[in-house]
């Protein structure tokens, strides 16, 4: 019986911007939470300060995130949110990958 | 990353969020500590036929619940946001839980209030100041009977801003109980008349005492219990904190 081809159209149609590992993370986290601060995202993804900055920065400009600002007596304090767009793409990201994924107990 | 990571992820974003919306670790083993010193602290007195406590110290038991839920603000914050602060998502199946508690101490204290005063119109209390343990005039705790109606009120007031959780307002509301069930005796001994213009059946000298006693109990099983359920919630947290990765350089 032959083997079905892998749709490779499939496999290059997933979103980059959610595909990278770290962006993941972050929209994962973002996605379990109304807002969340930049100290938390950090600790808990394990990014250092430059990389997180750098991953929210294209989140945000793909419009998958926005950035809240905001001040703690004096000290800035960043908070992110997921915004609409970025929940349909998380979504649509999880579908595809599920799609692609051989099923149970199949090679 | 695979999936069960990412669900992991997800869970542990929302259960350290849940530790800003509503758990409260520690301050709710404070809740059940406070409940049983104050217990003790109350009883022992009597239990030991010796005396009713003095009135001062009775009243000095009203500010408990307040005094427990600035500790617990504080407790809150200075425990449970250490790695940032995360607001939880919306959740309106609890939140409705919330109001159901909430509303419960509403109704709690205004029948507590309703009691009273029909028991000052029904004359079974009097108005005079009262003979057991008199205060010095000018004593900041001699104020008149009229005070028990401003308590309500007073335990109201914070609970919009101060409570976040049904934990918390479970915690609340049974340090309100306990205050109001040793005001009963309080009041009873200050401020029932004698003899009392109402006949009492029988029944009622046994009754009372023993819902008093059945209430007590509730009381004490419930901060023995919470005492064990706060420690849990901060080991859960703690629990959080270990299982971070660690931050990369740079």
């Amino acid at each position: 019986m032959p083997q079905p081809k892998p749709d490779l159209h499939a496999i290059l149609d997933l979103d980059r911007t959610v595909h990278e590992p770290a962006r993941l993370a972050i929209l994962t986290v973002l996605s379990a939470a109304e807002s969340v601060e930049f100290l938390f995202l950090q600790r808990v993804t394990g990014l250092s300060k430059g990389n997180l900055s750098s991953h929210t920065q294209k989140l945000e400009a793909a419009g998958y995130l926005e950035t809240l600002k905001a001040f703690k007596g004096r000290i800035p304090a960043t908070s992110f949110r997921i915004t609409e767009d970025g929940r349909a793409a998380l979504r649509a990201y999880h579908q595809q990958l599920r799609a692609l994924l051989p099923k149970e107990g199949k090679p | 990353m695979t999936t069960p990571d990412l669900d992991a992820l997800a869970a542990l974003t929302r259960d350290y969020a849940a530790f800003q919306a509503r758990k409260s670790g520690l301050a709710t083993a404070l809740a059940g500590l406070t409940v049983l010193i104050s217990f003790c602290v109350a009883v022992y007195p009597n239990l030991i036929g010796l005396d009713l406590l003095q009135r001062p110290a009775l009243e000095g038991f009203l500010v408990l619940p307040f005094l427990w839920l600035a500790l617990k603000t504080f407790l809150v914050r200075q425990l449970y946001r250490g790695i940032g602060i995360v607001e939880a998502a919306p959740d309106p199946a609890y939140q409705r839980r919330l109001a159901f508690w909430l509303l419960g101490l509403a109704l709690l204290l205004l029948a507590c209030l309703a009691a009273a005063l029909y028991g000052f119109v029904s004359g079974f209390f009097t108005a005079a100041k009262p003979a057991l343990h008199p205060l010095p005039p000018g004593h900041p705790l001699d104020h008149p009977w009229a005070f028990l109606i401003w308590v309500p009120m007073l335990y109201l007031a914070p609970v919009p801003w101060a409570i976040r959780g049904v934990e918390e307002a479970r915690a609340y509301l049974v340090l309100v109980s306990q205050c109001l069930l040793w005001l009963i005796p309080l009041f009873l001994f200050s401020f029932g008349a004698l003899p009392s213009p109402l006949p009492l059946p029988k029944a009622a000298y046994v009754l009372g005492p023993l819902a008093f006693l059945t209430l007590l109990g509730g009381i004490l099983v419930w901060g023995a219990l919470a005492l064990i359920r706060g420690w849990k919630e901060h080991r859960e947290y703690l629990a959080i904190l270990r299982s971070l990765p660690r931050v990369q350089e740079g």
